[in-house]
């Protein structure tokens, strides 16, 4: 009965707040609060931001890429009828567009240590005249960051109740303790994740990446760099590919933000002096683009899949 | 009444030397490519990894698979540029010309961003052939801009052509890549040229094409010679100047677009080049071109080893390296002397 009346007095809420014209305010990533006379209903959001908002239910009236959207991996699976897209490559937003849209509210999401918003200073630049601009931070694990999202969401008019989310999250629970008894059933494996190009192979440091260090607190012996490139690239150790076997691991964790990544390694005839590419233990690391439960699962499932299957005895 | 033949005889014997000297430098270049790298391998595994190779050493497979083909790309490419560079300047009697002022990097270079923006290829070995086939249309199209009007493809009209052409095939070039940073993230390593990441299979693919291109440009020295007097004289002395330069510019198309294919567009080497060649030599084909062709590779080579060490981890590409070098060594040579006039 009490649960009942519960219900019925968020409905209640959720429907009669916003005819109120209720004061909306938000303080971002930047430390900076925004506060509007009304919940902003009119979003224009970074492609990571949508891919964080749209399966908690809060549509953007627009969405602005760092790449033409079919290559955008962050909104790979997602329903984006309806939605204009402003933009289709880093730093680049069409002003004209954006401006039709009329937007309430821009969201990004704000990266610390190069102190900018997605898209960079010049997609800053053109959006803030237009509306105001928040986001969540990129942080040190993409777990916090959809619980940000959802906090976001519900202040945005989401019901967080809805049995889809409620899905997505019990979905990713599963193959969160999945991936952690893999894990835990080989203490031993070694792990490295990778990014190939066609001049060098670069070592990524866990540090710099939010799902890196997810995976780490789960159980996995990630491989950090000894030194992370200090100029520009502050997220890899470049080396050249007659090092490939620098760091060597069983499991060898691929930037899957494009698919020629993996292609390019294994064209590399020197992939293969490392342990893990020699014996094919290769599978995709979700580079710095998971922002909801449901892509998590998924990649999760993977990396399990990967783990289970793995030697665990191939690097000293 | 013999003195100018032995004059002549001596000059040649001077010359040979030269080439002698220049091959020996380009072996001692070679040997230090195949001992260079981010890894440091000991002289004498480098040679147990030629003379008795081990499949199991990671250091063999380093320099079988790495630096071997590298080294030989580098031979072959040099020598290519070198050449090219120099029949191109023969025949169009222009000191500027290069692959470069023909379309032929241009032409290249746009069939691999239309490859990767709109067919997906990602991979260095259609690249290959997506380059060729690039610089062979490009050289077509401007040979034919060039052939418009009554007096045919003069040397000028040619390098007019080329210019023109080579800045219509870069915007659309750049009008691709500026709405494709996808297309720009492959292709960027690849347009600044690059002996790294090649494999032996892509020696295997150009090699038929440079030999073939070197014998065909070898064999118009003498032409180049007829061409230099002049189109009115080298007419008088009974040779078909348009079919000496048709001769001289396939010569060239297959040079530079095998070379652009395998190593991606490289400034400077076959503009430099043959000009400090004609300076040791004098003028007369039949010791520029080689010498063109034994000094190119020394130059290319040795600016690989070098953009291999200057920043480690990390390398430099050869382009970058040999545009360092290349330029400011080009505006010396023509504050110091005046280009010979071709």
């Amino acid at each position: 009965m009490f649960r009942i009346s519960a219900l019925a007095l968020c409905l209640l809420a959720g429907t009669a707040l916003p005819s109120f014209a209720q004061a909306w305010s938000y303080t971002g990533g930047d430390g900076e609060t925004v506060t509007l006379d009304a919940v902003p209903t009119r979003i224009i959001a970074h492609q990571d931001a949508a891919a964080g908002l749209i399966p908690l239910g809060i549509r953007p009236v627009g969405i602005y890429a760092d790449s033409p959207i079919e290559a955008a991996k962050a909104l790979e699976g997602l329903d984006l009828t309806g939605i204009e897209i402003v933009g289709t490559a880093w730093s680049e937003v069409d002003i004209e567009k954006v401006a039709a849209l009329d937007p309430d509210l821009i969201i990004g999401e704000w990266w610390d240590r190069n102190g900018a918003w997605s898209g960079g200073a010049d997609v800053e630049a053109a959006l803030a005249p237009l509306a105001p601009l928040t986001g969540v931070a990129a942080s040190d694990s993409i777990v916090g960051m959809i619980e940000e999202y959802e906090e976001l969401a519900a202040s945005l008019g989401a019901d967080l109740d809805d049995l889809a989310i409620a899905r997505s999250k019990a979905d990713f629970e599963a193959a969160r303790a999945g991936f952690q008894a893999a894990t835990a059933a080989k203490p031993d494996l070694k792990a490295v994740a990778v990014y190939a190009g066609a001049d060098a192979i670069y070592f990524a440091d866990p540090a710099g990446a939010a799902e890196l260090l997810d995976l780490r607190s789960w159980g996995l012996d990630l491989i950090s760099p000894e030194g992370v490139d200090a100029a520009g690239n502050n997220y890899f150790e470049t080396v050249s590919w007659e090092n490939a076997d620098k760091y060597p691991a069983d499991l060898i964790l691929v930037d899957n933000r494009s698919a020629s990544t993996l292609q390019t390694a294994l064209a590399q005839p020197t992939w293969t002096l490392n342990p893990g590419a020699a014996a094919g233990q290769v599978t995709d690391w979700p580079a710095f683009w998971l922002r909801n439960y449901a892509a998590y699962a998924g990649e999760l499932e993977k990396l399990t899949a990967a783990i289970n299957a793995a030697d665990p005895d191939l690097a000293p | 009444m013999t003195a100018p033949v032995s004059d002549r005889g001596r000059k040649a014997a001077r010359l040979g030397l030269g080439l002698l000297l220049l091959a020996m430098a380009l072996v001692a270049i070679a040997l230090l490519s195949l001992t260079t790298g981010a890894r440091a391998i000991p002289a004498e595994t480098v040679w147990g990894a030629l003379t008795a190779y081990d499949p199991a050493s990671t250091e063999h497979r380093i320099i079988q698979d790495l630096r071997l083909p590298r080294t030989i790309v580098g031979l072959l490419v040099g020598a290519a540029l070198g050449l090219a560079g120099a029949v191109l300047q023969g025949a169009t009697r222009n000191p500027l010309a290069d692959p470069s002022i023909l379309g032929i990097n241009a032409g290249a270079a746009l069939a691999v961003v239309l490859g990767v923006a709109f067919f997906g290829m990602t991979q260095l070995s259609t690249y290959v052939w997506l380059a060729f086939i690039g610089a062979g249309a490009a050289m077509l199209v401007v040979y034919a801009v060039a052939s418009l009007g009554r007096e045919g493809a003069t040397p000028v009209k040619l390098a007019l052509a080329g210019a023109a052409i080579t800045a219509v095939l870069q915007s659309i070039i750049n009008a691709i890549l500026l709405t494709s940073p996808r297309t720009l993230d492959e292709v960027r390593f690849w347009q600044v040229g690059s002996l790294a990441g090649r494999s032996i299979d892509i020696v295997f693919q150009v090699a038929p094409f440079l030999a073939l291109g070197a014998v065909l440009a070898l064999a118009t020295a003498r032409l180049l010679d007829g061409l230099s007097m002049g189109d009115d004289v080298a007419r008088a002395l009974g040779q078909r100047i348009g079919l000496s330069r048709g001769l001289a510019g396939l010569a060239a198309v297959i040079l530079a677009g095998a070379a652009t294919a395998a190593a991606g567009p490289i400034a400077f080497v076959g503009l430099t080049v043959p000009h400090v060649a004609r300076a040791v030599t004098g003028p007369g084909y039949r010791w520029i071109l080689p010498y063109s062709m034994v000094m190119a590779p020394i130059l290319l080579l040795g600016a690989d080893v070098v953009g291999r060490v200057i920043s480690p981890p990390g390398e430099v590409q050869v382009g970058i390296v040999t545009a360092f070098i290349g330029a400011p060594f080009f505006i010396a040579l023509v504050r110091r002397r005046k280009l010979a006039a071709l």
